[in-house]
């Protein structure tokens, strides 16, 4: 008789999504075993070292408020840290670290190993099943007989099920850079009645740093910025490593178009559905024809190795192809190749069965999180996770489940994304998705998220009694804004007038004189010995009299919002009971089946005419 | 339940006798308080359930549209459940939507089909099988759209309003790619380029909306009214332009006591042309309350005619007259009896009217007649009418949707100027491109990341 271990959560995969699960889970109070391939491989990136940016930056932020990993992880672990978009308005402001990839497995891993709840183990599912019984139970059975049981699950297994990896027109089972792909599980998966999709990502080779030649490149320093992602470890700017950055030219593509024949992509050997978000270069090329040249950044990939990224070259060419169309970019002559790069095809659960709690509507205690549902990125797939962990926590509790608004997070605008918008290529975050993008500000993801992660068990005491104590400061700093006069005759108050030339006769507060454009906070502060430094939480309060504006027009069109998503669909209604309803929508509720109106609302092809047949007979329904 | 206020026209479209306008939802009494007055100009500030008063409602300028009865009804006691006003004005689609106008310029939204009676039901009002019933209205009644949509999709307007959605679009791709990809090369933002952009979209959207206008003249008629003393012949042109005998015509001076307006085909152009009572002081009360009516036909014509009598010189009132209409209303003078001897020429008027369009005319002969109509079809709907704009707006959902999007693009323009975040120019770029989506049926956000990804090479 096999050995059988039991716990309240399985994670299956230990990728970004996975650790941010198990770490939910664990913090919730459930014992979580953490189960993947190889331990070796936790928390790996297998494309650019690289997070943050704009919207992932903010998921990144945002994950971190509700008491995730992934920005301490990094914040330890950065070699380089920029402040993007510093000029182009509040909303989209982001912070972009490249990180030591391996120290990055490391910290993540010692994370894993230090939390109690947590059990770790590496092996191999074989078999699938979801035990009968009054409690519903699922249970693993791994290649070396051992079964693992848990009422519930939470499947992270990236870009591993069933993968096939592409180069030029070589082609082999594999999950990422050379991982041991995941066969038995999907096909267990799909025998219990998941359905999946073929999506298709790719990466770019990795070279040797002494190869290169940097003076024909430019250099991409870092900065230091103020803070990192976290907002619970003090910020310490570590040793700035650079980037650089070089173009392909007119050779590089001919070489490129001269192979096409062997490019998987375009010779028909890939199936799934490659992304428009990273396209590979040869997709560049032929797509963008009249551009003379395609950027290339350098980017290291750990203190501990010579290895380097080459961001903007993603191909799944044959490898003697992709190093002579390398060769082509100055700098990278005698580029050595390291690992080649390569396109990926893997499974993705279609995202129709999923609720917005990431829970697979056929099978009570099972999520998924992360890649496998069809997004790309560390980012996403965090997010993800740490949702994934909450919710499936919230599930053992029995409480109701955990769902940002759009309007309250980017988490909830890739959510809701995921499973209204019926992906048809893998699922990046970006700023434009989101309609309150002036609410969701990097700044204020705390405000916005912390209590959630407070109260869901995620946060600490000390960890929340620091917000508290940061909210307090920033109230403290609108009262001292609102309660100041600005004086034209005072001396700070001449200083203002010399630098704006704003002359005012009537009186009035610092908060109004801030929401001139000319003013700023830094300004003010410079001349009025009240005011603390411009710091974070100064940016909070500058934002919000600045913007207030947009910021109440958010606000009014999200409370319309809120109204339609209070609207409640009872699960397993029947699209086929509500008369009037065009084919087109009928057909796409009862497959996608929303939760609420507003989810119904957002599946394109569902017009406001089917909203109001739906909206007036769920009410005749509840009036019955 | 529902925040926002709705109004619609609740009568049939046409010439009635009475339309009603229907308000409801929680701002109804504010609006009532900002368009209606008792007839003596006092504000109303109580608002006895279920009475019938009278009143009369006031455009957003605080001009008076119309004389009207008007009965609120307070929640739940409506038809809809909600606060309900129900205003009864003179009938005629123009009058109507003036007022509807008002109501949305005082905060109403217009209604969409079937949603006074979605509420109704919404808010238990109206039970289940009639719920049904009004499914298959709204159904009914969206399939028209849905018909109307196709048609225009296949129509003018539509591929002229995505041109301009177009135009914006490649502006708003290129802001929000530069905004999501920092690292790419996308070229920076050149303001001024993109501000003339923004600019001549909205001229042209600017112009569509006041075409809207001219188009619902082309479907409802312009209304003419032809002005001045009693017999100097207003009568005798408005048989001549209707090329009938309508209008009574004696020399007996206050002959038309009341008004007679009748519709013409002016040159192709629906014309309803309302010759009045004299506009004299008399003593006649019944002659009175005619010139009470002549004024108010002043009131909401689109073009008046003031007919003087060229055989017989200007008078004092007359003068008054002319000063009176000049500047609130578009005018025509007109020096009408030209076959008899003139004691009055186009030169020999005040130097204070120069300026003043001056048509002489013979309703006797016909003379100058041609003339006449052309120059009333060129100033109610310019001169290359039907040749010149390609596509005419007739709908006044289309027509606020238009005008929306135009308030948000001059907002784009001031914010490129003033050097607003290129975040916040979206705000009010999108705003503009969803408003003309209500017209197009486009969705912003779908458009948007594909123009990006068409448009820019990004992603590494």
């Amino acid at each position: 008789m096999a050995q059988t271990k039991t716990y309240d959560v399985i994670v299956v995969g230990a990728g970004h999504a996975g650790c941010e699960a198990a770490y939910a889970t664990a913090k919730m109070g459930f014992r979580t075993l953490l189960l993947t391939l190889n331990f070796s491989n936790i928390a790996f990136m297998p494309c650019n070292p690289s997070v943050g940016g704009p919207g992932k930056g903010h998921l990144v932020r945002e994950v971190d408020a509700l008491g995730g990993l992934i920005g301490r992880v990094t914040d330890l672990t950065h070699l380089q840290m920029r402040s993007l978009n510093t000029q182009k308005g509040p909303a989209v402001r982001a912070l972009r670290a490249q990180v030591d990839k391996r120290r990055y497995q490391e910290i993540m891993l010692s994370i894993m190993e230090k939390e109690p709840l947590i059990s770790l183990r590496q092996g191999e599912i074989v078999d699938l099943q979801q035990s009968k019984g009054t409690a519903a139970s699922w249970r693993l059975q791994l290649s070396t007989g051992i079964i693992l049981e848990a009422p519930v699950v939470i499947l992270a297994a990236g870009t591993f099920l069933r993968g096939t990896v592409h180069i030029g027109l070589t082609t082999f089972p594999s999950g990422p850079q050379g991982q041991h792909p995941s066969i038995s599980l999907p096909e267990k998966l799909a025998e219990m009645g998941v359905r999946f999709r073929r999506f298709k990502t790719g990466t770019s080779a990795r070279l040797r740093r002494r190869s290169l030649n940097f003076e024909a490149m430019k250099e991409q320093p870092g900065e230091e910025t103020p803070h990192g992602f976290s907002f619970w470890i003090p910020w310490k700017p570590r040793l700035q490593a650079s980037c650089w950055l070089t173009y392909t030219n007119e050779r590089t593509h001919e070489i490129i178009r001269k192979n096409l024949h062997l490019a998987p992509m375009y010779c028909g050997a890939i199936k799934g559905v490659g992304t428009r978000y990273c396209p590979a270069i040869e997709g560049k090329v032929v797509n963008f024809p009249d551009r003379p040249r395609h950027q290339v950044f350098i980017e290291p990939e750990s203190a501990g190795t010579d290895e380097v990224y080459v961001a903007g070259l993603s191909s799944s060419l044959p490898e003697e192809i992709q190093e002579e169309f390398i060769r082509t970019v100055p700098g990278l002559e005698k580029a050595e190749i390291v690992r080649p790069g390569y396109a990926i095809e893997y499974d993705v659960v279609a995202a129709e069965q999923l609720t917005p709690y990431l829970q697979l509507k056929e099978f009570p205690g099972f999520f998924c999180a992360g890649q496998i549902n069809g997004t790309s990125g560390y980012e996403e797939a965090a997010a993800q996770g740490i949702m994934a962990g909450i919710n499936a926590g919230l599930y053992l509790k029995g409480k109701k489940p955990f769902l940002p608004r759009r309007d309250e997070a980017y988490i909830g605008v890739l959510l809701d994304d995921l499973i209204t918008k019926e992906l048809d290529e893998p699922y990046r975050i970006m700023t434009s998705f989101a309609e309150f993008r002036l609410s969701l500000r990097q700044e204020n993801a705390d405000l916005r998220l912390a209590e959630y992660g407070y109260r869901y068990g995620l946060l600490s005491e000390a960890e929340y009694e620091h917000f508290l104590a940061k909210k307090e400061r920033i109230q403290q700093i609108q009262t001292t804004l609102e309660k100041t006069a600005f004086d034209p005759r005072s001396a700070a108050g001449r200083k203002v007038t010399e630098q704006t030339g704003i002359t005012l006769q009537q009186r009035i507060s610092l908060a109004e004189l801030l929401q001139k454009p000319e003013v700023s906070y830094k300004m003010l502060q410079e001349v009025y010995a009240e005011l603390p430094p411009a710091n974070d939480e100064a940016r909070v309060v500058e934002n919000q009299i600045k913007y207030q504006g947009y910021l109440a027009r958010e606000a009014k069109m999200a409370e319309r919002l809120r109204k339609m998503e209070e609207k409640q669909i009872p699960p397993g209604f029947d699209y086929n009971e509500v008369p009037n309803l065009s084919t087109a929508a009928r057909e796409k509720l009862t497959r996608i089946a929303p939760l609420t109106l507003g989810q119904a609302g957002r599946i394109s092809g569902v017009g406001p005419a089917d909203l109001s047949a739906l909206l007036i007979w769920l009410e005749a329904r509840m009036k019955r | 339940m529902f925040e926002e206020t709705i109004v619609a026209v609740a009568t049939p479209p046409g010439e009635g006798g009475i339309g009603v306008i229907r308000i409801s939802g929680p701002q109804a009494q504010a609006i009532g308080e900002r368009i209606l007055r008792h007839p003596s100009g006092k504000a109303i500030t109580t608002w006895p359930e279920r009475k019938v008063r009278l009143g009369v409602v006031l455009s957003s300028e605080q001009k008076i549209i119309d004389e009207a009865i008007f009965f609120f009804f307070r929640a739940p006691r409506s038809y809809t459940g909600e606060d309900v006003l129900e205003i009864q004005g003179h009938g005629g689609q123009k009058n109507l939507e003036l007022i509807l106008s008002a109501a949305m310029a005082a905060g109403a939204r217009p209604a969409e089909p079937g949603e006074f009676t979605k509420r109704a039901f919404l808010n238990g009002r109206i039970d289940l099988a009639q719920a049904e019933a009004v499914i298959d209205l709204i159904t009914a009644q969206t399939d028209l759209a849905h018909q109307a949509a196709q048609e225009q999709l296949s129509g003018r307007l539509s591929t002229y309003l995505r041109q301009c959605e177009e135009r914006l679009l490649a502006v708003l791709a290129q802001i929000e790619a530069a905004l999501d990809y920092p690292e790419d090369e996308i070229p920076d933002l050149d303001r001024e380029e993109a501000g003339r952009t923004i600019h001549d979209v909205a001229e042209d959207l600017r112009t569509l909306a006041v075409q809207a206008e001219k188009g619902r003249i082309l479907r409802e008629a312009a209304t003419v009214v032809l002005a001045g003393k009693p017999n100097v012949g207003k009568s005798s042109l408005l048989n001549r332009l209707l090329g009938e005998e309508r209008a009574i015509v004696t020399p007996i001076p206050g002959t038309t006591r009341d008004f007679v307006a009748e519709i013409s085909n002016l040159q192709g152009l629906p014309v309803r042309l309302v010759d009045t009572a004299g506009l004299r002081e008399t003593s006649d009360p019944l002659e009175q309350e005619g010139v009470r009516r002549a004024w108010r036909w002043v009131e909401r014509a689109e073009l008046i005619l003031v007919v003087l009598d060229a055989a017989a010189g200007l008078s004092a009132e007359e003068e008054r007259l002319i000063e009176d209409v000049r500047g609130k209303k578009r005018m025509f003078i007109i020096l009408n009896k030209s076959d008899l001897p003139p004691r009055l020429t186009v030169a020999g008027l005040p130097e204070k009217f120069s300026g003043l369009p001056v048509l002489t005319v013979s309703a006797f002969s016909g003379e100058g007649l041609e003339d006449l109509e052309t120059k009333i079809r060129e100033e109610l709907v310019g001169k290359d009418f039907g040749r010149g704009h390609p596509v005419i707006v007739t709908s006044l959902r289309h027509k606020e949707a238009l005008e929306r999007a135009v308030r948000y693009l001059q907002n784009v323009t001031a914010g490129l100027r003033d050097g607003l975040s290129e975040d916040l120019l979206t705000i009010d770029l999108r705003a503009a491109l969803e408003a003309l989506g209500e017209i197009t049926g486009r969705t912003v956000s779908d458009e948007v990341i594909n123009a990006i990804f068409s448009r820019f090479c990004v992603g590494k």
